[in-house]
């Protein structure tokens, strides 16, 4: 079964990025199996699915936390083909990374660094700003996440919500052209979820392309302008999450009341 | 005999705070030297390519089996022997002393240096692989991602086993003893033996010892809080 195109009706946007007939074996079982999708600039995806569908796997085959076994993928203006033994060079990947940033689950915040340490260390590391101008830059996404108040505290001392959001900050930060969020609220008590997908809609609604891989049905139809579905390593269905939430495919998995 | 004066611990007092001295300087020496040695060691083992990680997996093996009495001895001449036998390769075929103190921070920082390669080879496998994947997903070159991630965030998993090896280090100085070198307890076993006060001379050491190593303690202490102080 091929991957259904992308049926946005604004067929001149640019397209950020695009996956060809990626296939992904973790020992010998193909995790991913020939997925191909395309995502419009300034659009949200979200991919939803079962557990163990491949969909974490999707998202870190673009950008490239897990190395695919054939296929391609264009994203951020840079064309990666894999399979054909072709070696990706370490500043390729830096370069990549820089310009695609990812929100985990579990946060991944780093222990050592306070709140603002954690959102300024990739832009003064990696990209290697001045420490006042990382910082400035810091404290403008730390605000925007509503967590300059904390800047100082170390995320220990900080609940699951926060940390989320300082890390939110921290992908933010790097300015990057495009946003990956691995179920950005499953590891969080359910009164702490809003807060989260607040601000995951604040930037929806300022147009960022992002892909979002989450298990809040609700939250997907409401900020997505495009859904996938997998299951089981292929997209079944993709679309508008209409289409994709009223196709019988997908009930069995999201009813809209689910 | 009975005419002669006995040598009091103050006479000795000059020597003895010497020796102490150079103790210090030798620990010092050898630990930072140990440190280099271990955080080289456990990337190696921890590292991709096979013959290093042997390399590495043999160094802190065959040093930690064996007793350090004998490293010290064995390393003493074996390694002036060896200096000797490079320096001939080179065609120079002079025999040059390598000084007791030379020796004596080579051969201990050698042997830490095999201890604290498996001390941060096991801190650095204990930090939680997201904040290592973290680090990459924000394209962290291997360098940035070492010396900003993964240093910081083993110290804390590390220094309890650091600590545990100064003391041992401080204590070891004193095998140092046997290559006839006059570091803090070769000094004291002079005094002893020069002025028969066994006893005296001998808890004075033990004091001696005791004052660096409760210090030294606390220090560390100082420091593990400072590394934790993003943990609770
Ligand atoms: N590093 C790995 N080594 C071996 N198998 C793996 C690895 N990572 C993932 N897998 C397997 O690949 C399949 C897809 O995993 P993936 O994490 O992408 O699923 P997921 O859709 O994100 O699930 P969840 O909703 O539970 O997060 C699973 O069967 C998983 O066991
Ligand atoms: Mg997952």
């Amino acid at each position: 079964m091929t991957a259904t195109n992308p049926t946005t009706d604004a067929a001149h946007q640019k397209i950020a990025i695009t996956v060809d007939h990626l296939v992904k074996c973790f020992a010998e079982i193909e995790v991913l199996q020939d997925v191909s999708l395309a995502v419009p600039e300034g659009t949200v995806t979200s991919i939803i699915g079962s557990s163990g569908s491949g969909k974490s796997t999707l998202l870190r085959c673009l950008n490239l936390l897990e190395r695919p076994d054939s296929g391609e993928v264009c994203i951020a203006g840079e064309r990666f083909q894999f399979g054909n033994g072709q070696r990706i060079a370490h500043s390729d990947l830096e370069r990549l990374r820089s310009r695609v940033t990812m929100v985990f689950q579990q946060f991944n915040l780093w222990p050592h660094l306070s709140a603002l340490g954690n959102v300024i260390e990739a832009p003064r590391h990696v990209k290697r700003l001045g420490r006042r101008q990382a910082r400035q830059l810091g404290e403008h996404y730390l605000e925007k996440v509503g967590m300059i108040d904390k800047r100082d505290t170390y995320p220990v001392a900080l609940s699951g919500g926060q940390q989320q959001r300082v890390a939110i900050a921290r992908a933010l930060a790097m300015e990057p052209e495009i946003l990956l969020f691995d179920e950005p609220t499953s590891a969080l008590d359910p009164e702490l979820v809003s807060e989260v997908l607040s601000v995951i809609r604040d930037l929806a609604d300022e147009g960022r392309t992002m892909l979002l891989v989450t298990h809040e049905m609700h939250f997907a139809r409401e900020v997505s302008d495009q859904v996938v579905y997998l299951d089981t390593g292929r997209i079944e269905v993709a679309g508008t999450p209409e289409s994709v939430f009223n196709d019988p495919r997908c009930q069995k998995f999201a009813s809209p009341t689910a | 005999m009975t005419a002669m004066q006995p040598e009091s611990l103050l006479d000795w007092a000059g020597p003895i705070a010497n020796g102490a001295l150079v103790t210090l300087q030798i620990a010092v020496l050898a630990y930072a030297i140990g440190l280099l040695l271990g955080l080289i060691g456990a990337s190696a083992k921890l590292s991709p390519i096979p013959p290093l990680r042997a390399l590495a997996t043999g160094y802190s093996t065959l040093i930690r089996a064996v007793p350090e009495l004998l490293l010290i001895i064995l390393l003493y001449y074996a390694g002036g022997d060896a200096i000797e036998w490079l320096l001939s390769l080179f065609g120079l075929d002079s025999r040059i002393e390598i000084s007791g103190f030379a020796t004596a921070v080579g051969v201990l920082a050698f042997v830490q240096g095999a201890y604290m390669t498996e001390v941060f080879r096991g801190a650095i496998v204990a930090i939680p692989r997201g904040q290592i994947e973290a680090a990459d997903a924000f394209g962290f070159s291997r360098w940035t991602r070492f010396h900003r991630i993964v240093l910081p965030g083993m110290w804390p998993n590390a220094l309890p086993g650091l600590s545990n090896l100064w003391l041992i280090l401080i204590k070891d100085t004193a095998l140092i003893s046997v290559i006839g070198f006059n570091e803090l307890f070769f000094t004291i076993q002079q005094a002893a033996a020069s002025s028969r006060a066994h006893f005296v001379f001998y808890a004075a050491a033990g004091a001696i010892y005791l004052l660096m190593t409760m210090t030294s303690t606390a220090i560390f202490e100082r420091l593990e809080r400072r590394v934790r102080r993003g943990e609770a």
